[in-house]
């Protein structure tokens, strides 16, 4: 049994500061729309924040005016960079065997 | 086009669980992440400094159960098997406290990042 995505557009975000608070990552994402869910993971060992978010937006639209302002954002002093969290389908890379790298005439 | 070409399909995330609850099949859930999120994930591995540790000391797999975690880094291939841990007493008392605690934290900050990602990707919470 296999489950698909449902509706929602998620966003992952990287190099949040450790000791940002909910309000902070919210706040900002909520200015292009309305944010569905939020998760502001903790390091469990320390208590700090572990350094990422996803932000959930109702809206291809809102979700990706968010990603376009605030990828390469400053907040608390740290740069973020925000992406999509998932992609449709597999990236796929090909590699040849090393005799491919010789060119033959 | 070459038989021999080998596809190296990166960024699948892959999750499936035991349910024995009213004869429920294996929960299977699949989905593909952005090169973003493998990034975070190998950030988090490398700080952990787990790729250093060795699992020769920790207990072995028992009636409770077992974990296992194998990672691929670049050219860098590490696994480890041990019992499940319960809490800090059982890393307190093993025969390698630095290397089970560092492995005990590391993968509740893992299950941390994939348990966010499946809930909100499949809207449900996993267990």
């Amino acid at each position: 049994m296999w489950l698909i995505a449902v509706e929602g557009w998620i966003l992952f975000i990287t190099g949040v500061h450790e000791e940002a608070q909910e309000e902070d990552i919210y706040d900002k994402f909520a200015e292009f729309g309305e944010i569905k869910n939020l998760h502001l993971n903790l390091d469990r060992r320390t208590g700090f924040l572990k350094g990422y978010a996803l932000v959930e937006f109702e809206s291809y639209k809102s979700a990706n005016a968010a990603l376009e302002s605030l990828n390469g954002a400053d907040i608390l002093g740290q740069t973020v960079h925000v992406n999509w969290g998932f992609v449709k389908g597999p990236h796929i890379r090909k590699r040849g065997r090393r005799d491919d790298d010789r060119r033959r005439h | 086009m070459d038989p021999m070409d080998v596809l190296a399909i990166a960024g699948k995330m892959r999750y499936a669980n035991n349910s024995n609850y009213k004869n429920d099949t294996m929960i299977r859930k699949e989905a593909f992440v952005h090169k973003c999120v493998l990034e975070e994930l190998k950030r988090i591995i490398e700080d952990s400094e787990i790729m250093a540790e060795d699992d020769a000391l920790w207990p072995q797999p028992d009636r409770v159960g077992r974990q296992e975690l194998e990672i691929v880094i670049g050219d860098q291939h590490i696994s480890f098997t041990t019992s499940k841990i319960g809490s800090l007493v059982d890393v307190n008392q093993s025969k390698d406290t630095e290397g089970l605690r560092c492995f005990y934290y590391l993968v509740q900050d893992l299950k941390c990042l994939v348990f966010s990602l499946i809930a909100l990707h499949f809207k449900i919470k996993p267990i």
